[in-house]
């Protein structure tokens, strides 16, 4: 490649840039970018908004950002909120906090605490994450996934028992994958090949290959062994 | 048109594949995203696919794996320019089965140098030898059919194409069509077989495959 050093992006405090490609992106306070935003290393601290793409090799979010466009990455740190307008496609991201994205959501590694809420289809190689509210897809496809809820204070009782969204409970159409291991789940049909399914669970229906496990307190509407 | 499409669970039950495998290769975009069909269905919404298309693509990433990474792969599946580069010896087309003995006996002349195929030679090669060996058409249909596609493909501008053969009356004739092309007949014509392109190119990169791991 050449030898050209890539500029930096630096706003601090209240303050506009423009989109382009850049060596690193630095943000902090309250910025807008207008452009689509090409960088090695983007860091964003405080509330940003980006009107257009983003692509980054590596990428930290701490605050509240917002991509209209689509985000791509190779690893991905959240500390707060997400939101993407598009689609959402990346290596491994590691989320604490919230991510919205109205697109498809393609990740390899997905690990975190929180919640999340994609528009399309969850495709990923793991899933390993704890919610504290809401977890919503409208389709999984996973190698494996594993779904927790996270230490259910009292607090959080009482909020969820309030506003349905804050309940820590996974929402999807369709669940499709290897190994799932879920709790505290809503979704028409789970197929995979070892399925286990925790409590709190209401399921319409679930296809399995392998191997089922079923909490006497999940509700389940039919079970069925597929393929030989 | 149902039976050009297979649903997702078939197509797993069929080819021994995983859940994970398959989100996998679309992830890495070894299997394209307009090839995921959605269709609502008594059970709900399911996924399809075009069966020839996923069938070979699948057979061809299975029998790649060994050789080369996911990443190198979609590469190579996904750019039809370096299976066009690829030229073949009548002696490898033998030996692989690719086209059989007679039809290239027959065709492989017309070419041009007989010792090199060009990939799109190739393809009309293949397509008549499957009709051929499918039983569906006599020798001089053969015949008519490799000159037509020799001489009006190029013609087809943006690439892709079906081919319609037909019979009425015991008079047969080939339609060649811009994809995606729908046809009706009147009563008496018989569709003898339909072939589009793209399902062709899929298979004949199954076959050509090992030309770019070695």
């Amino acid at each position: 490649m050449d030898k050209h050093q890539l500029p930096d992006l630096i706003i601090n405090g209240v303050s506009g840039g423009a989109g382009g490609t850049y060596n690193n992106v630095n943000m902090d306070g309250v910025g807008k970018v207008v452009g689509p935003i090409v960088a090695r290393m983007f860091k964003g601290n405080g509330h940003m908004n980006l009107n257009d793409d983003l692509t980054a090799e590596e990428a930290e979010c701490n605050g509240v950002i917002k991509v209209m466009g689509n985000m791509r990455f190779g690893t991905l740190k959240v500390d707060g909120v997400l939101n993407v307008g598009k689609s959402f496609r990346g290596d491994s991201c590691t989320l604490n906090g919230m991510v919205s994205v109205k697109g498809d959501c393609e990740l390899e590694d997905f690990v975190g605490e929180g919640s999340f809420n994609v528009g399309g289809l969850l495709s990923a190689g793991h899933v390993d994450f704890k919610l504290q509210s809401q977890g919503k897809a409208d389709e999984i496809g996973v190698e494996s996934l594993v779904i927790r809820q996270a230490n259910n204070g009292f607090w959080s009782k009482m909020f969820s028992g309030i506003i349905p969204k804050l309940r820590p409970e996974l929402c999807a159409r369709t669940i499709e994958g290897d190994f799932i291991d879920v709790e505290y789940t809503t979704a028409d049909i789970i197929r995979g090949n070892i399925v286990i399914i925790g409590p709190g669970c209401t399921l319409g229906r679930v296809e399995y290959r392998e191997q089922i496990t079923v909490h006497p307190e999940a509700k389940v509407g039919k079970v069925e062994k597929v393929g030989e | 048109m149902e039976d050009d499409l297979i649903s997702k669970k078939q197509l797993l039950d069929l080819t021994g594949i995983s859940y994970g495998q398959l989100y996998r290769w679309k992830r890495k975009q070894l299997i394209p995203e307009e090839w995921f069909i959605r269709k609502s269905t008594f059970t709900g919404q399911e996924t399809f696919f075009p069966k020839e298309m996923i069938l070979s693509r699948i057979h061809n990433i299975v029998n790649m794996k060994d050789g080369l990474s996911l990443d190198e792969m979609a590469d190579k599946l996904s750019d039809k320019a370096s299976f066009e580069k690829v030229s073949i010896t009548a002696k490898e087309i033998i030996e692989r089965n690719i086209v059989s003995t007679t039809t290239l006996r027959k065709f492989g002349e017309s070419l041009g140098d007989e010792s090199k195929y060009t990939f799109e030679g190739l393809v009309h090669l293949f397509a008549v030898d499957r009709l051929l060996s499918a039983g569906e058409m006599s020798m001089e249909e053969a015949e008519l059919l490799f000159r037509t596609l020799e001489e009006k493909v190029s013609r087809l501008e943006s690439g892709s194409w079906e081919l319609f053969f037909v019979r009425k009356m015991g008079v047969s004739s080939f339609i060649l069509a811009r994809a995606p092309a729908e046809l009706w007949f009147d009563e008496g014509v018989r569709l003898v077989s339909k072939m589009t392109y793209a399902d062709l190119i899929e298979q004949l990169k199954g076959k050509l495959a090992y030309k770019l791991v070695e």
